[in-house]
């Protein structure tokens, strides 16, 4: 079957006849639509759509994409690209003997931090996973008092000599891989802007760029606050 | 952006075209090395997926509709997850390239162009599309009356979508048969807010993770759902692991039992004991615990019927008695009218007057409760010693009874410790429960009593799932029975509040509005909804007993419509689908579990003709007049009287008969003052999609380019939706605040978000309430704030009705079993749920290939010896079959999820274990919320 493109269809003269206006128990005339639409073709079918191709209405003949993941022992098997620059690097190797991490146990630390990791042929955890992030507000058990200031997105980044605990849950953003085909293809091209960008994270250098997202006006400012150009923002006498 | 149309669709639409005629298509395009990033123009996002709302940084590069998402990364500003997300945070970069997005409308049609049910799909124009929409919309009118057109709408709606929606169904159809997914999701925590504050969503916030000395979770497998906020638990427990503790609440182990001090495991249903077990200690023996000052001041005692039913269908439904419900589905679904008081829950009702063995006779879910003493209260906690409770709840047959016991005093005596703080979190195990509502209003008694409510890092916080569940469902009012900030439609004084806004006649609204989500499948099995239309979510995969809705949708007389980006279960069973774009393609916004309300710009241009769906909602409202949809309608459905003509009303007001709800409802005087304006720092250099048209030169809905509406529509939208809360604790921020921060607590209140609320130190609204006395706090929600008395077994009807400004209610609630139970023909339990890597019905997450890598299908989570005994290994194929269906699922004996013997666990992301034709369509009877967790299931080698 051709592509039906915007071309086919901007040539497409609708003869669409609409006989009464209808609806409502008052209106008089049932509308009748006389929808001829040229080159209108049955083409599609139910079942070619979606992820499931087979019949959705008996369960007989369809069974889930068996689940195959990388069985390499970790230090053996060949890594993953990242999908685009820092994205965190999926898992190439079996993880049944480190999974679960628990709070007494993170294999996964065994291998990938970055002084060990060299030796043992594992992706070093990066930098950025030895930063603290997260500001520590004050509470003395009466008051509260937020320590920067949210309305001038203020960040608060601190390097670690440890892990950020925060990132102690290694399965949280990084996940083995099965083999085989995809259900559906991606158009996602991807970008690096570093020679290595497939290989290494280096988000570190630049964690706190390009925060200003509304350029030289990042800040709020009073007329912001007081919204004045805005006639469907108030309720007139309120409720 | 001087790329031809024709080489636009041959670039990027071509795949999804060629995968719907079932041809080969690319597996993923290849890298591009880009060295210097120079081009990338970085914004900040709202993440599409879950409840917690974290924030992203995206970059986008090229021009026009060639300007693609290239990176996502964490977002160091924003105060939820600062600079981290989670594996679907990071891969919202690719959610919106997968190869089959649909492009075009698509309509079933026969050999001869004309609208066929049984037809296959044909590509058609927008214009077709929406003619077959009116056609069917006025045929409804006529026929059925408001009641018969429908919307599933949704918890992940933009703030503006939703708003469009909700205008266009209740002030244009009239009807308030729209209601949203997350009525599967958090409609028992609605409930739970409404009846024991009167105001919906969390007194507390996020901050409370790092203030906390305990965080229990209550059914709630934090770990996979809120990724974010179970690594600030982890953060917290490992930086102090002796002091914190963190307790794991669940019905089998998985990631979050993995970094707790104590699991408990309990057989579903029972956690309702399990609260009342909790409080049982603090008011038998550890009455000094209670905060008998906060408690005299601001609480009052209550409790309502016990016989509610399970919001299954009723005997006298027309598919009921037409037989469409077989003899197994009977034996659960017949529960509904009357049922055996059982064994095990027969002490826990006797104070409510029933006992093992008692017929109980169900009326049906009412919303209805009383004041009682303290005393009567008291008595309705007698039943749950640590015998009895240790006796139901224990979830793990092969667990030392004496061992477990010991957990539950252990969970019980860090609730009561004195100065330890605690924060209860909980989501779909405590929703998602035919004592929904209930299960809810238990959690805040247990924190009421100890006044550790509301407070910095004490509270008990229902997390929400989904992105904009509180955003725009339940703030924006998309739910069947509501308007904007917690406004009702069956209210006279509401209904005006929001017709004098809308600029609508004087009684345009219907007042009746109970078309709740599974009733609007049921309206349709029933013949009385005729056309309805998917918005934002998926329908016919995501409800239980989904073989009767599809076969409704499919062999009716109705019309369904799918918008969506790509075709899922919902799209296949309808007979329109409409391509929708995609979060990124269009500005929005979104409200996350702790009220913070976050903004987003349109990154690029949506795909193929895809448009939003508000221009959907917009582009239709030009097709309806006031003479179309004003006039008289007949009673219909649940509504047992006429609406009114409101065409003369209408007249007088300057309209005429053919004025169109577009110009009344969108594009009035009001939206038409905010100007576009590319010198505007918020819109500069950003594309409108909706406001100018762009370079795809969609051909619209009357079947000319579509130039854009010409003014800044979202804006207007939001800001008008934000006018019904501010003043009233709803306070939302100005629009253009909201694209300078990262979002912000509601309500805003001079330029200052809110933390805890009811909290005077941190409150307005309760500052204000208290100005003048001591009183810490006020709990100043409206709803129910006037109870007659009673006791636990009834109300006395001629008790005089007490105010109760400023309180908030403790609730008498009983242990109840759930409709269906494991018996020797279904023996095993079943639950359903999420995993990680997925969304909800899988239909961005699947197409991700890394998502879709690390998680390629639904698995069967089950016990070894349970496995053994049905001779199936790991990795075998087993039958899980209930009364209603069964499907297919490979065995998992060892993965994340670890449950106990005689209890599975399978998802339901995969269209191809298609779970929920398996699971049963009760409901919480008060919320309407669908028990998803619960049913009786037999396993069986396939």
């Amino acid at each position: 079957m051709k592509l039906v493109s915007k071309m086919t269809l901007g040539a497409i003269t609708a003869a669409l006849i609409f006989a009464g206006c209808g609806g409502g128990e008052s209106a008089t005339a049932t509308p009748v639509a006389e929808t001829k639409e040229a080159k209108v073709t049955p083409s599609v079918t139910e079942e070619s759509l979606g992820l499931r191709k087979t019949d959705l209405y008996s369960e007989d003949t369809t069974t889930a994409d068996k689940t195959a993941y990388h069985t390499e022992y970790p230090g053996t098997s060949k890594r993953f690209d990242r999908a685009y620059q820092d994205a965190p690097p999926m898992i190439p190797h079996d993880v049944g003997d480190f999974l679960p991490i628990t709070k007494n146990n993170n294999a996964c630390t065994g291998c990938h931090m970055p002084e060990v990791a060299p030796a043992m042929g594992a992706t070093p955890i990066p930098p950025s996973h030895f930063l603290d992030m997260r500001p520590h507000h004050k509470f003395d058990g009466k008051k509260f008092t937020k320590s920067i200031d949210n309305m001038k997105n203020e960040t608060d980044v601190k390097k670690l000599t440890h892990l950020s605990q925060s990132r102690f849950n290694c399965s949280q953003c990084h996940a083995p891989q099965t083999t085989g085909a995809l259900a559906v293809g991606s158009t996602f091209e991807a970008n690096y802007t570093e020679e290595d960008g497939a290989t290494r994270s280096t988000w570190n250098d630049r964690v706190l760029d390009e925060l200003d997202t509304v350029g030289p006006d990042s800040t709020v400012t009073a007329d912001d606050l007081a919204n004045k150009n805005s006639p469907a923002g108030h309720l007139e006498g309120g409720h | 952006m001087a790329m031809e149309r024709r080489d636009f669709l041959k670039s990027a639409a071509a795949a999804s075209a060629a995968s719907a005629i079932g041809m080969a298509v690319p597996t993923e395009v290849q890298a591009k090395a880009d060295a210097a990033g120079n081009d990338w123009r970085w914004d900040k996002a709202a993440c599409r997926f879950c409840g917690t709302g974290c924030g992203i940084m995206m970059a986008t590069k090229g021009e026009g509709a060639d300007r693609k998402i290239v990176a996502v990364k964490g977002d160091p500003a924003a105060p939820v997850n600062r600079g981290l997300n989670c594996i679907k945070g990071y891969f919202n970069a690719k959610i919106m390239y997968g190869a089959d997005r649909l492009t075009q409308p698509l309509l079933r049609v026969d050999k001869d162009g004309n609208f066929d049910k049984k037809g296959k799909f044909a590509p058609v124009s927008w214009k077709r599309a929406f003619d077959e929409m009116e056609l069917n919309i006025k045929k409804t009118l006529k026929e059925k009356g408001p009641e018969g057109v429908a919307v599933f709408a949704s918890g992940q709606y933009t703030v503006m979508e939703g708003y469009a929606a909700q205008k266009m169904m209740k002030a244009g159809f009239r009807s308030n048969a729209i209601d949203p997914n997350a009525r599967h999701c958090m409609a028992s925590a609605v409930v739970g807010f409404y009846q024991t504050f009167g105001i919906d969503e969390p007194s507390g916030c996020y901050d409370d993770i790092e203030l906390t000395d305990t965080v229990v979770s209550w059914g709630s497998n934090m770990a996979e759902m809120h990724p974010i906020l179970w690594s600030r638990v982890t953060d917290r427990k490992l930086s102090d692991p002796d002091k914190v503790k963190v307790i794991s609440i669940q019905t089998y182990t998985h990631r979050t039992s993995d970094l707790a001090d104590t699991e408990i495991i309990f057989s579903p249903n029972t956690d309702t004991a399990l609260w009342n077990y909790v409080a049982r200690e603090i008011v038998y023996n550890h009455p000094d615990a209670i905060d008998w000052d906060f408690v005299k001041k601001h609480i009052v005692f209550a409790a309502g019927p016990v016989n509610l039913g399970y919001g299954l269908r009723r005997s006298d439904d027309k598919s009921v008695k037409e037989g469409k419900y077989t003899a197994k589905e009977m034996e659960t679904v017949s529960k509904e009218m009357q049922k055996e008081v059982s064994a095990k829950e027969g002490p826990a009702l006797e104070p409510f007057g029933y006992k093992a063995g008692d017929t109980m006779k169900n009326n049906g879910g009412t919303l209805g409760h009383w004041e009682i003493s303290f005393e009567d209260y008291k008595k309705s906690l007698a039943p749950y010693t640590l015998d009895y409770t240790a006796s139901i709840v224990k979830g793990d047959p092969n667990e030392d009874i004496e061992q477990f016991k010991k957990k539950l005093q252990e969970l019980a005596a860090l609730y009561i410790e004195k100065d330890r703080k605690v924060v209860s979190f909980w989501t779909m195990g405590m929703n998602q429960h035919t004592r929904g509502t209930w299960d809810n209003t238990l959690a805040y008694n247990v924190h009421f009593l100890l006044n550790k409510q509301a407070r910095p890092g004490s509270g008990a916080f229902s997390l929400t799932g989904q992105p904009s569940a509180c955003g725009t469902a339940r703030e924006v009012g998309t739910f069947t029975h509501r308007l904007p900030a917690d406004l009702m439609v069956k209210v006279p004084a509401h209904r005006k509040i929001a017709e004098k806004q809308w600029m609508i006649p004087d009684g345009t609204l219907n007042g009746v509005g109970k078309q709740h989500i599974m009733q609007i499948h049921r309206d349709i099995e029933d013949g009385l909804v005729k056309f309805a239309w998917v918005n934002v979510c998926n329908a016919y995969q995501d409800s239980a007993s989904a073989s009767h809705w599809i076969k409704a949708a499919r062999e009716m007389d109705n019309f369904i419509v799918t918008s969506d980006g790509y075709p899922g279960i919902s799209a296949k069973v309808s007979d329109l689908i409409l391509p929708s774009a995609m979060m990124y393609e269009k500005w929005g916004a979104y409200g996350n579990a702790e009220r913070r309300t976050q903004h987003w710009r349109q990154q690029v241009l949506p795909v193929g003709d895809a448009m939003s769906d508000t221009w959907q909602w917009v582009e239709l409202s030009k097709r309806f007049t006031v003479d179309d949809v004003w006039g008289e309608y007949k009673p219909s459905g649940k509504r047992k009287t006429p609406l009114e003509d409101v065409r003369a009303k209408a007249k007088a007001m300057g309209y005429k008969g053919d004025t169109t709800m577009f110009e009344i409802l969108f594009a009035n005087k009001k939206a038409t003052a905010y100007k576009l304006d590319q010198n505007d720092p918020i819109q500069k250099g950003y594309d409108n999609s909706e406001g100018y048209g762009d370079e795809r030169k969609v051909v619209g809905s009357d079947g000319k380019v579509f130039e854009g509406y010409g003014f800044f529509i979202h804006k207007y939208l939001f800001e008008e939706y934000a006018s019904f809360g501010r003043g009233h604790g709803h306070d939302l921020a100005p629009f253009d605040v909201y694209h300078k921060v990262r979002g912000l607590k509601w309500p805003v209140v001079d330029g200052k978000e809110t933390q805890w609320r009811f909290n005077s130190k941190y409150d307005p609204y309760a500052a204000k309430e208290t100005k003048g006395t001591d009183d810490e706090f006020a709990f100043y929600g409206k709803i129910a704030k006037a109870l007659q008395h009673g006791n636990l077994t009834g109300k006395d009807k001629d008790s005089k009705k007490t105010p109760l400004k400023n309180k908030a209610k403790i609730f008498a609630r009983p242990y109840m079993d759930p409709p269906e139970m494991p018996d020797k023909e279904y023996p095993v339990w079943l639950a359903t749920g999420r995993v990680l890597e997925h969304w909800h019905s899988g239909t961005m997450t699947m197409r991700v290939p890394e998502l879709y890598r690390a998680v390629p299908e639904a698995l069967c989570y089950m016990h070894p010896e349970d496995a053994k005994e049905q001779q199936v290994k790991r990795g075998g194929m087993v039958w899980v079959e209930s009364r209603r269906g069964r499907v297919k699922a490979r065995v998992e004996t060892r993965g994340r999820n670890r449950p106990p013997q005689g209890l599975v666990f399978v998802p339901w992301f995969d269209e191809k274990v298609f779970i929920n034709k398996v699971c049963l369509d009760a409901t919480c009877p008060m919320s309407k919320q669908t028990d998803f967790k619960k049913c009786a299931v037999k396993i069986y080698k396939a």
